[in-house]
């Protein structure tokens, strides 16, 4: 089946880019720096068509135009009020809608996230350490893969109240304290740890993701641009690594 | 020089050799290495699995292309499976440089599946203001997103048939690679309108994630390329993030072997070092 040309030229694009990208594990070079201007400047680009064809076209234009909607001007107001930071002699204006902006902002964020993730949290880890189960009576269980578990619990307390411990620092860490701010640094290890895990796991996926795309894009249906892009980007940076060695390094 | 100081100060593009050819070579001959699935996977397919037909399920695409090979996956399982289930669909996204990436995932699935927009989904776009859109959406959908990514207005859409607010939305699942993602949906959206919240995100945040899971404020996660090869095996679809595993497998397999390596040759070196000390003094 023929590919659309639009298809084509997009596969090529990809496959360019991915490689002069990746010729920067080689070493620096005019390649990667031309695909990173463009994936900077096209971002951007596309960016502030979105924001204008949403917020000024879609969001205030039309429903003032068409629905006669005039109390959208006062947002749009107070927006244009933060342009007078371009002019020095009015830039205090710009203050007003700062302040909008930073008190509806504190506002609304502060109880959402002290009630979701100081308040939820906390509840979380004064569950009670055994569960009572109707007909079982009280129950233990010891799942380590069953976050709900009575044994995870056990952990989890352990684990807060040991890691505050290591941060409270007006106490000295000696004797039994010491033991508790030893276990909170295990603590710390272990969630570096798997923190560091998941992000290694997360970049590989980013390549797998690259190289997945390499590959479809070597079928002949497309004009085989992984080959022909592979070899000039190899081939360029030969070059330069020669023409490199040619000049001795400025004293 | 002995061979562990030489390998300790081995030039590193031959490590990213080494990655990346056990990266291409199990992406160019797989093996088909099992997939075992996770709770937290688990939770998110079996509350799509059993939601009604017509069931309102909201999608936010909360990502832009720089995480594709994560969350487009992702994306494209459960929207498969949201439309087998002929529930009705409701997508958007909270990233504005990620808006014709999403437009593409949804186009295409529901394409796919054979749906009609408007009337079995809808991709409403990007609105400005991140976490206040939610809050907007929470008041009045239809103030938040007057016209959906085609301009098309939303109001008077059968797919939005009796949904005014958030609080008429049955489930709704955020894909999310940073802020505003699966945390803003969660402050802003199910704390405060109280629907069903599951997540799916970026391998680096998942670690970040999982206290909410365990509080119960989300009701599953799927993290990174894994999650997704997860939820393609239940959905029964394998696609891209199932053929990556083999290559994820080996190239986990790659760095443990190298970290090993290098801790081997370091304390040889330190033996090395105490004992020339030691004959020194």
């Amino acid at each position: 089946m023929e590919l659309p040309f639009e298809v084509i030229l997009g596969g090529w694009i990809a496959t360019g880019l991915t490689l002069f990208i990746l010729s920067f594990l080689y070493e620096d070079n005019p390649l990667f720096k031309l695909a990173e201007h463009l994936y900077v400047g096209i971002s951007l680009g596309y960016t502030i068509v979105k924001t204008y064809d949403t917020v000024v076209m879609t969001l205030i234009l039309r429903p003032i135009l068409d629905k006669g909607e005039w109390s959208l001007l006062i947002p749009v107001a107070i927006g244009t009020l933060m342009l007078a930071r371009y002019v020095p002699k009015a830039a205090w204006l710009s203050r007003y809608a700062f302040a909008f902006i930073v008190g509806v902002g504190a506002g609304l964020a502060i109880p959402r996230t002290i009630s979701s993730f100081i308040l939820k949290q906390v509840e979380d880890t004064v569950r009670p350490l055994l569960a009572i189960v109707p007909g079982d009576g009280v129950t233990f269980t010891y799942s380590l893969l069953n976050p709900a578990s009575n044994l995870n619990g056990i952990i989890i307390l352990i684990g807060v109240v040991s890691v505050l411990f290591y941060f409270f620092f007006s106490v000295e860490h000696s004797g039994p304290g010491k033991m508790v701010a030893r276990a909170g640094i295990v603590f710390l290890m272990i969630s570096f740890g798997a923190a560091f895990g998941y992000t290694v796991m997360a970049r590989m996926s980013l390549l797998i993701g690259r190289l997945t795309d390499l590959i479809e894009f070597s079928d002949a249906s497309y004009g085989r641009p992984t080959l022909w892009l592979s070899l000039l980007t190899i081939a360029t940076l030969i070059v330069l690594s020669r023409r490199g060695s040619t000049h001795p390094p400025n004293q | 020089m002995s061979f562990a100081e030489r390998m300790l100060r081995i030039d590193r593009r031959i490590i990213f050799l080494v990655i990346g050819l056990c990266t291409l070579f199990p992406l160019l001959f797989p093996v088909g290495l099992p997939i075992r699935i996770s709770a937290e996977v688990r939770g998110v397919y079996d509350y799509i699995d059993k939601l009604p037909e017509g069931s309102v399920f909201l999608l936010s695409l909360d990502f832009d292309p720089a995480s594709k090979p994560e969350l487009y996956p992702q994306a494209i399982a459960i929207l498969r499976h949201a439309f087998h289930k002929n529930l009705r669909v409701v997508a958007m996204t909270l990233w504005v440089s990620g808006t014709g990436l999403a437009d593409q995932i949804v186009s295409q699935t529901a394409k796919e599946a054979g749906k009609e927009n408007g009337k079995d989904y809808v991709f409403l776009g990007w609105s400005p203001g991140g976490s206040a859109v939610i809050l907007n959406m929470g008041q009045d959908l239809y103030n938040a997103f007057p016209a959906d990514y085609g301009n098309k207005p939303t109001k008077g859409l059968p797919v939005l048939a009796g949904v005014q607010s958030l609080r008429d939305v049955t489930y709704a699942v955020s894909l999310g690679a940073g802020n505003p993602g699966v945390e803003a949906w969660y402050v802003f959206g199910k704390d405060k309108y109280k629907f069903e919240l599951g997540g799916g995100c970026t391998g680096v945040m998942a670690p970040g994630l999982y206290p909410l899971l365990r509080s119960g404020q989300i009701n599953g996660l799927i993290g990174g390329l894994r999650g997704a090869a997860e939820y393609e095996t239940l959905i029964g679809q394998k696609g891209k993030a199932v053929a990556g595993m083999d290559a994820q497998s080996a190239t986990h397999l790659a760095i443990i072997v190298l970290v090993a390596i290098c801790n081997i040759f370091y304390f040889t070196m330190r033996r090395q070092q105490r004992r020339q000390e030691q004959m020194g003094s």
